[in-house]
Parts: structure tokens; sequence; C-alpha cells
């Protein structure tokens, strides 16, 4: 199975959602990232210019005297560190934060030109410290030269940036979790609300099939009222020519058959010698015409239409046969099952269980037993205690079409025309032996079909 | 006995006309529904043939008119279509018995037979009463097995008296069911025949005269009936 619309739109729109979400989830944390890193740069600098008007020389010694521009540099371990290198990458100051010796300045701060700031924007694999470096030409540097390039390094703690990082990312992920879950029940009521006229439109159709509505309702939107009135102006259409098809077939019917009585009756006067040959002719004639006719009258399976109501009609058949048969006491026995119904035009099925019934009625010594069963399709059994049709001619009764003059007269033309019928309704008839001792008509058609 | 055919093709009209009257009808024809309705209800028949694809008036709109009315004679129908939609409804609407076309001669005058003497009662074709039996089939009388020899009227006579038994039957009736309808109605003719049945009946006498009124076939055939 294909799969439904509503599948297709839901899969889109939550491709595309998820798709831009993510992206622009990650743009949004990159930039906080980095907004991040050029903030704590930016106090870095602000902690490296405080330092560099702290900064005292005594004593060819360099120092910063209390109190520290910044009370975290005095504080041990307290995340926030700097040292002051000489031109000789010579230690000349650390801060009392710097408690132990594996937290040192940085080697590369030796090739900074003065006046370069340098950051090192990922912090510090082995101890995880953001740094920054400045090196300044530094007029009383404390040793003999006078003059000479100091470096300044301030070291940061990564940690609680990396929180505030966290922290940020924690919600928009869970931002975009939220958005992209509210647009897809959004998108799922806008799915069906826009599905629904069409829900709609397989439920009418559904009710015409069943005979329930003669055409679609006019409350279509705009994208649909073109289909809608499509499907009506063809079921319309069907209607109609199925209905002038079968006029034609029995205007024609009515044209070929009289005139073919008329014949018959007139060759009475006629004497033996052509008589013989033309009655043969006639009955060939009459037996070709009558089979083709009933054949080409059939309308098969219909596209829209009532159930048909199998027990109802065997009812109305059984009280015309029982008058037409007054002159017989035949004791009938009906049981079928309720409801009993097949898919199908009336006339059709009508002309199938005629035909069955009449044989019956036409053969039987005494009595009719006509039962039924509904299983998956409909089976309804004829059967009669008359003389029986036997094995080896049961094909030749049932197909007819090819040898439309040599089955004996009487010998059922119904039949043959009923095998037919049941055949454009996918079904089936066998002929068997009956209990009652004549013959037993097994129909098997396909029941009134479940729409899903 | 008088029957009546609804068909509005003429040469199966005529036909049929030919037919029922060699199998001893007095035939009235109608070419339409209208027509027939009128024949219907103005006369007294003992059958009609009725067909279903007719102007004007349809066969089935005609049977209903017909049973509507309260006339009560069989009516066998006759379908080119043969549709069972088409025998139901014919049925339905008060036909006794259908036939399609194109149909045997023989077979339409076997089945109205059986019409005429179902409709009278009599469940074969050999309605028998007593020592009499007539074969509607051979057009035969046998009196305690032995064939008697009857005209067609003698025949005709008999037959519609045993269709109606115990009932008065006036000399017109017999008279409208014996002849054409433009025959001169001649009641010294029906006497004729009367008596020459009577004869050959001896001596059981199952017509008796009602005086004034007509003659009852009964089926007590100890003494002897009026003159």
């Amino acid at each position: 199975m294909r799969a439904g619309i509503q599948a297709r739109l839901l899969l889109t729109t939550t491709l595309v959602l998820g798709t831009s979400l993510t992206l622009a989830g990650l743009v949004l944390d990159r930039s906080v990232r980095l907004s991040t890193l050029s903030g704590a740069e930016e106090q870095l600098r602000l902690v490296i210019y405080s330092l560099m008007g702290a900064v005292e020389t005594a004593d060819a010694r360099l120092g910063v005297p209390d109190p520290l521009p910044e009370p975290r540099l005095r504080q041990a371990e307290s995340g926030l560190y700097a040292w002051i290198t000489g031109a000789d990458g010579s230690l000349r100051w650390r801060s009392p934060s710097v408690v132990t010796g594996d937290v040192g300045p940085p080697a590369m701060a030796g090739s900074l030109e003065p006046g370069e700031f340098r950051f090192l924007d990922e912090p510090d694999a082995q101890n995880g410290l953001l740094r920054l470096a400045y090196a300044v030409i530094w007029e009383d540097a404390g040793d003999r030269s006078g003059e000479s390039v100091l470096t300044f390094h301030v070291a940061a703690d990564w940690t609680p940036f990396r929180a505030t990082i966290q922290s940020f990312r924690r919600n928009l992920y869970v931002g975009i979790a939220l958005v992209t879950a509210l647009f897809v029940v959004a998108q799922v009521l806008a799915v069906r609300w826009g599905l629904r006229p069409l829900r709609t439109m397989a439920q009418e159709v559904r009710e015409m099939e069943e005979g329930r509505r003669q055409r679609l309702s006019e409350a279509y939107p705009v994208e649909l009222t073109g289909l809608a009135q499509n499907l009506d102006r063809f079921v319309a259409h069907e209607e109609r020519s199925r209905s002038r098809y079968r006029k034609a077939m029995e205007d024609l019917a009515h044209s070929l058959k009289t005139p073919l009585a008329v014949i018959r009756n007139a060759l009475e006067r006629v004497p033996e010698d052509p008589r013989t040959l033309l009655t043969e002719q006639l009955d060939r004639m009459q037996s070709t015409v009558t089979h083709q006719l009933s054949r080409a009258s059939v309308t098969g399976p219909v596209i829209v239409g009532r159930p048909v109501d199998v027990g109802g009609l065997v009812d109305r058949l059984l009280r015309a046969l029982t008058i037409a048969y007054r002159d017989r006491p035949i004791d009938v026995e009906v049981d079928l099952p309720q409801p009993c119904r097949v898919r199908g035009d009336e006339r059709d099925i009508m002309e199938i269980l005629g035909n069955l019934l009449e044989n019956a009625f036409k053969y039987t010594r005494s009595r009719v037993r006509i039962g039924g069963a509904v299983d998956g399709g409909l089976t309804l059994t004829v059967e009669d205690d008359g003389p029986g049709i036997p094995a080896e001619v049961r094909r030749a009764v049932l197909d007819r079409g090819t040898r439309a003059d040599e089955v004996q007269q009487g010998q059922g033309i119904g039949l043959s025309v009923v095998a037919e019928l049941v055949e454009l309704y996918h079904g089936a008839l066998r002929i068997e032996e009956s209990g009652l001792g004549g013959a037993r008509l097994v129909l098997t058609l396909p029941v009134a079909r479940q729409t899903s | 006995m008088r029957i009546l055919i609804v068909e509005d093709e003429a040469e199966l009209q005529r036909q049929l006309r030919d037919k029922l009257k060699s199998g001893g009808f007095v035939v009235d024809t109608a070419e339409d529904g209208e027509e027939g309705l009128y024949y219907g209800r103005e006369y007294d028949y003992e059958a009609a043939v009725v067909d279903l694809g007719l102007p004007k008036l349809g066969g089935i709109d005609l049977i209903r008119r017909l049973r509507e009315d309260d006339r009560r004679f069989p009516i066998l129908i006759l379908t080119a279509r043969g549709h069972w939609q088409d025998k139901v409804e014919g049925l339905e609407a008060g036909a006794d018995d259908y036939l399609t076309k194109p149909f045997q001669m023989e077979e339409l005058l076997a089945r109205i037979n059986a019409l005429v003497r179902r409709a009278a009662g009599y469940a074969s074709p050999v309605m028998s009463s007593g020592p009499i039996a007539l074969d509607t089939a051979k057009k035969e009388l046998r009196l305690n097995d032995d064939p008697v020899e009857l005209t067609a009227y003698e025949y005709r006579v008999l037959e519609y008296l045993m269709l109606n038994p115990g009932r008065v039957v006036s000399k017109a009736e017999l008279t409208d069911h014996l002849y054409e309808q433009d025959f001169e109605r001649d009641s010294n003719v029906i006497e004729v025949f009367v008596g020459r049945l009577r004869k050959k009946l001896d001596p059981h006498n199952p017509i008796r005269t009602v005086r004034g009124q007509g003659y009852r076939f009964t089926e007590e055939y100890a003494g002897e009936g009026g003159g």
C-alpha cells in the first residue's frame, strides 16, 4: 500500500522542520560560544590593564602591592591567575592565587611583539584555562637596562564559562524540542482538517454504492468541486447508458422474436418437405436469438446500487411460480440465512434465480428445496425430486454458448444462461445429485462487498 | 368458449385467432391495451391472451385494471423479452401463466385449455363427472369409457356447461360463448344442440332445464329433467 497523504505531509514537514530547527540551534550554539569567549577575553584584558596600573618596581624587584586590583588574584586556586615575565622569559611576578608550579605562563608568550595581545580561545587542554597575554615596553623594569619588554599573562578557569554555555544549550534544545512538538501537533490537526472533505467524499461514495444516496452533497471545498461533479456525472452517465443499452436490447428482442413466432406459426401450413428443414433452421435462429439476447441484456456487477435482497426475490419468484404451476401440488421448502444479499443488478439476479427456480418447478415431481449459506460468499442450493441431470450431459447443459443448437429444447436453455450470468458475477454454478432424488443446483455468488 | 386476444402485431394476432378458432374457441381480438380493456369489461370470457408490450395501455396495467373490475377469467401473458421481472410483475398483477415468444402454438393451446379447466376446478385435462368424461385435449366425450361422437357445437355446449357446473347458464350466455359476436342469436338452435346432447348422453341426463332461465349442469344423474 502507498503511503497515505496524511503520512506524506507529516513526514515532509517533520523532516523540514527538524532540519531547519537543528541548523538554527547549531548556529545559535556557535554564536553563544563565540560571544562567551569574547566576553571572557574582555574580562581578562581588564585584569591585565588593572595589573599594569598597579605594578610597582622597587630594588630591582617587580611587585604588585596589596590590595591587588582583583581580589581573586590573591585567593589561592581561585580560578584567576596572573604572571609577569621579562624579555628573556624569566618569571618576574606571579599572583598569589598561583599555588602550585604546574600552572605557569605558557612558553608562546616570548614571541609577542610589544603592544600585541594574544588570546588562546581554546581552553588549555591540560588544566582548562583560557589565556590572554600582552607584551609592553616597560621603562622602569627594575633591571639594569632600565627599559625592557614585560609580558603580562592572565589565565582564567574555563569552567564557569562552560557552565553558562551548557545551561544556554540546554534551554535551547528544550525550546527547539517544544517548538517541534507543537508544530507536529499543529500539522496533524491541519492535515486532518484539510483532508476531511476527502473523507466525507469517501463516505458519500460508499453510501452511493450501497444505494443510500443518489449523488454527492454540494458542500465541497473549491479544490474538490470539480472531482465531485465529475463523479456525479460519471455515475449518472453510467446509469443512463446502462438503461439505454437495456432498452435497445429489449427493442431488439421484441422486434426479432415476434417475427420468429409468426414464421414458426406460418410453417404449420407449409408442406412436410421444406418444413422440416425450415423448422430446424428456425429452431437454431430462435435458440441463438434467445440465448444471445438474454446474455447481452445482462448488466453484470454494478458500481452503484443497493445490495440485492436474495431472500425477497426468492419469495416473489416462488409466489409467481406457484401461480403458474397451480396445477401441480409442489411442496416447497425454503431455508435461507438472514440477511441474504448480493451486490448486483436486481434484474440480473432475478434472471439467475428465476431460471433456477423455474427449472426446479418444471422437472420436479412434488418437492423443491431451497437452501443457502453465507460464508465469504453466498451459496444457494435448489433441489428437486425430478429425474435429475445425468452426469454426462451436465457440462453441455451449462455450456451452451458454443453449441447453441445442440442441446435438447427444454433441457433448460435457462441453465446455460444462468451459468453465464453467474460467471459475469464471478460466481459459479454446479450441477449435483440431490438427496431428494433429482438435480441439485449449487449457485455461489460473491456476497455484497464490504467497503472498508 | 369465448377468448380474448390482445396482441398488437397483426400477423401474430391473426395466427393466434386462427389457431384458437380451430381449437374450438370463439375469439375476440384487440390491438391495444385500451381496446383490450373495453372488451374485457364488456364481455364475459373463459380466458384471455395478453401480450405485455402493448401500445396505449401496457399489458400489465391492462391485467391490473381488469382484476380491479373483478374480471376473473384466466389470463395468459405473452412476453417477447422473457425477463423474469416481466413474468413476475404480470403474475403479481393477476395473470395466471406466461409464455415467452417465440412459442409453439400447440403449447399455447394446451396452456389455455389447462387454464380454463383449472378455473372451473378440474385438475386434469379430462373433465369427468360421474360416467361422463370430456377430454379437453382430444376434444372427445366418453360415456362409461365408450367414445361418443359429438359435433363441434355439441362439444362446445357440453364443455361450457361442464366448465360451469351447478350454475344456471342462460341461452343468451351460451350463444355468446359459442358464436362470434355478429351471429344472429336464435335460441332455437341452442335448444336443438341441447336436445341432441341429451340423446347422446342417455340414459344419464346431467343437463337440467331451469324454466325461463336456462340450463344447469348437475352431477345428479337420476330421473328426467324438464323438456
